[in-house]
């Protein structure tokens, strides 16, 4: 199989089985996954497959839409926050402390 | 008929008046009957009857209909109401107001009809109701009284509440509100101030913790938060004045060794026990604001004989001086740094002397106004043999003395890492001598406030000195002071441009953080020669240049070529920065209506 490190997408996925397919530069904003994707070291990198074996299918999710609101908004100027529902905003903020983002 | 002359014979004394009104008015007003409306109408209906007494009844039900509503239109067979109509119409159309809404509405094509429309349009606003009288719905003919929010319908009618509810929900909503030049300039200065730069989005992380910090009262409990981002969430609620006796639980972590609270004035002083006795683990206690801190508290650490190495407290100024000295003596051995700021009840000389005779492991120390102590004190510190970061600043009206300065430096000098001394007004050039001359492990070094340096004192301090280029250097506001002569001396005083030279010199390959505000005296050419083309501050960070009146858009580009790592740049008073180009990441705090246009940054929006 060709290194991912090819491929424009990777696949993270949830605890409870959800994938999120996203580009590649958006998901490497984190430095935990720019690690794990760089390399062909990690199974990560190999197949461009992330496990978020801690976070559920929900917190993934707005993950993942972090991700892409960083990517379409990074060249833009006073930009508003993401919206978190409050719910979530403890186990994303461990997630974002994991991720390093 | 006969009813009307009746109500109105008992009413029209009464409405002669303008400042009383009778029950009876008031309750005729309620059912919107107007006294003087009906009189009016009588009045008239009088003198018509007299002319033409078989219209009088048509008449009558005419008055009716208008007073019901008056902005339905007359038929025209009324001459009486039609030529008042007409002249009223022919004041407006003389009337400043007409003229404003005609050139508003019309451009300036004259037209005789849409001319009459307006002006019928004015006048029927002005017969509107006012304000707490009664009218008729437009579309539902709903009597309702008449606020100052009542809208108008499409055909200069009022409408009721629940009309003009369902007619705005016809009306299509504005596009929500853009956010483009202008809007949130403060809070973008406030971000900038803060290190954040104005594009791309804001760190997940960073998010969800103002998102955390704006819901905390609903949060029970953290959950394995790591301690640095329990500290972080610490710095948000301090600064919104959050941490109450409620949300320091969820701060109390018995497991960990160290608390950071940087506003506990709302807390009180069963809280800090709580803190003691949740947390017996503690080995740094790091609070701010702490009035209600007292003795009892520090008691309680002696008596449980706490590990408690670094002790950082910000005015705690109802612990009394022998309580202070209690504690030196007993848990002194232990401590490994010290940090006092802020009080003027207690710590005399005589306190800080037992101090330094009773922590002699002290590593770190630092007492920022702390009202009683002047030169006598710093005796002590020289005695102090473990110590490498040592900073001080007295009161501004302690008068400072060079001698004592110079025997610390000369007994802990060579292990002095840190040294920041600020408002030593009159420590001279001889201070700078004894630093060039025994430190020699020095990274941070903050010399502020002071008129007595001189330039080539500082020049020849830099100049083969022996410690290694410094990493911090804080030497804002080293200059003259004369109101009388703003350019200095010909000798000049303070950091200029010999000093800055040697300065960059010495510490430019390390140097990460740089304050030099206030430091008139340098001139462009040093400025230039400091930022020339081939010189390379690579680790330089943070840059504070404010009130360099020399500095313009040539320099700021020039600092951006040589400083690639340079994350804010603080130039207050400026005022020369017009026009900058700046790198993606940096923020430049300070500028006044300047234009700034970022790398890669395709909008062409000025911060």
């Amino acid at each position: 199989m060709a290194p991912s490190t090819d491929s424009e997408f990777v696949t993270i996925v949830s605890n409870d089985g959800f994938e999120f397919i996203i580009p590649r530069s958006a998901a490497c904003v984190s430095e935990t996954f720019r690690l794990m994707l760089s390399s062909t070291n990690f199974p990560e990198g190999r197949t461009g497959r992330c496990v978020l074996e801690d976070y559920s299918g929900v917190v993934v999710e707005k993950i993942c839409e972090y991700f892409c609101y960083n990517e379409k908004h990074k060249d833009q100027v006073n930009v508003p926050d993401m919206d978190i529902p409050p719910e979530l905003c403890l186990e994303l903020l461990m997630a974002a402390d994991f991720l390093n983002t | 008929m006969p009813l009307i002359p009746r109500v109105l014979s008992q009413i029209r004394p009464q409405t002669n008046y303008n400042s009383r009104r009778s029950a009876l008015t008031d309750y005729l007003a309620s059912n919107n009957i107007s006294a003087q409306q009906i009189r009016d109408d009588w009045d008239r209906r009088q003198a018509e009857a007299l002319r033409q007494p078989d219209q009088a009844e048509q008449e009558s039900s005419n008055a009716a209909e208008e007073s019901r509503s008056p902005s339905v239109l007359e038929s025209p067979e009324d001459p009486v109401k039609k030529r008042k109509r007409q002249q009223a119409i022919a004041r407006i159309k003389n009337s400043k107001e007409f003229a404003k809404r005609k050139a508003r509405f019309n451009g300036d094509y004259d037209d005789e009809d849409d001319d009459d429309d307006l002006a019928l349009q004015i006048h029927e606003e002005k017969n509107r109701p006012k304000p707490g009288q009664l009218a008729n719905c437009e579309i539902c003919d709903k009597r309702f009284t008449v606020t100052p929010y009542s809208k108008a319908g499409s055909n200069g009618g009022l409408l009721c509440i629940d009309c003009s509810k369902k007619q705005k929900a016809d009306e299509k909503k504005p596009p929500a509100k853009k956010r483009g030049p202008g809007i949130g300039r403060r809070q973008n200065q406030a971000n900038l101030l803060d290190g954040l730069t104005p594009h791309g989005t804001q760190s997940l992380l960073e998010t969800c913790i103002k998102k955390v910090a704006d819901y905390i009262h609903d949060i029970e409990d953290f959950g394995d938060l790591p301690p640095s981002l329990l500290l972080r969430l610490g710095q948000i609620l301090s600064r919104r004045r959050a941490v109450t006796s409620r949300t320091l639980d969820l701060f109390l972590r018995p497991k960990y060794t160290s608390i950071d609270l940087f506003d506990c004035a709302k807390l009180g002083t069963d809280d800090y026990h709580k803190i003691l006795a949740s947390m017996p683990r503690l080995t740094r206690v790091n609070l701010r604001f702490t009035t209600p801190l007292k003795d009892p508290i520090f008691h309680y650490m002696m008596e449980r004989d706490m590990e408690i190495k670094d002790l950082h407290l910000d005015g705690p100024n109802l612990v009394t001086d022998a309580c202070w000295r209690q504690l030196f003596m007993k848990l002194g051995h232990r401590f490994l740094s010290l940090k006092l700021w802020n009080l003027d009840s207690a710590f005399d000389n005589e306190t800080a002397r037992v101090m330094c005779l009773h922590c002699p492991n002290l590593q770190r120390l630092k007492l920022k106004f702390l009202h009683k102590l002047d030169n006598d004190m710093l005796e002590g510190i020289s005695t102090l043999k473990s110590l490498q970061h040592l900073s001080l600043r007295f009161l501004d009206e302690t008068e400072t003395q060079t001698e004592p300065l110079l025997k610390i430096i000369a007994s802990i000098g060579p292990q002095l890492e840190t040294l920041s001394l600020e408002e030593f007004y009159l420590a001279d050039d001889r201070l700078l001598q004894h630093i060039h001359e025994h430190c020699r492990h020095l990274t941070k070094l903050r010399l502020t406030l002071n008129s007595t340096f001189t330039d080539k004192g500082l020049a020849a301090f830099f100049t083969d000195w022996s410690n290694p280029a410094l990493t911090y250097v804080d030497m804002n506001s080293l200059r003259d002071v004369d109101m009388t002569n703003p350019a200095g001396p010909e000798e000049p005083i303070g950091l200029a441009s010999d000093g800055f030279v040697a300065l960059m010199e010495h510490s430019g390959s390390k140097i990460q953080h740089l304050n030099i505000a206030s430091c008139r005296h340098i001139s462009y050419k040093a400025f230039e020669q400091v930022f020339a083309e081939g010189k390379m501050y690579p680790n330089l960070k943070y840059l504070d240049i404010s009130f360099s009146t020399v500095m313009d858009d040539y320099l700021a580009r020039c600092i951006f070529r040589c400083c690639p790592a340079l994350q804010r740049l603080v130039v207050f008073a400026c005022f020369k920065i017009r026009d900058v180009h700046i790198p993606r990441g940096l923020a430049l705090v300070g500028t006044v209506g300047a234009t700034i246009k970022i790398d890669g940054i395709t909008q062409t929006e000025t911060i």
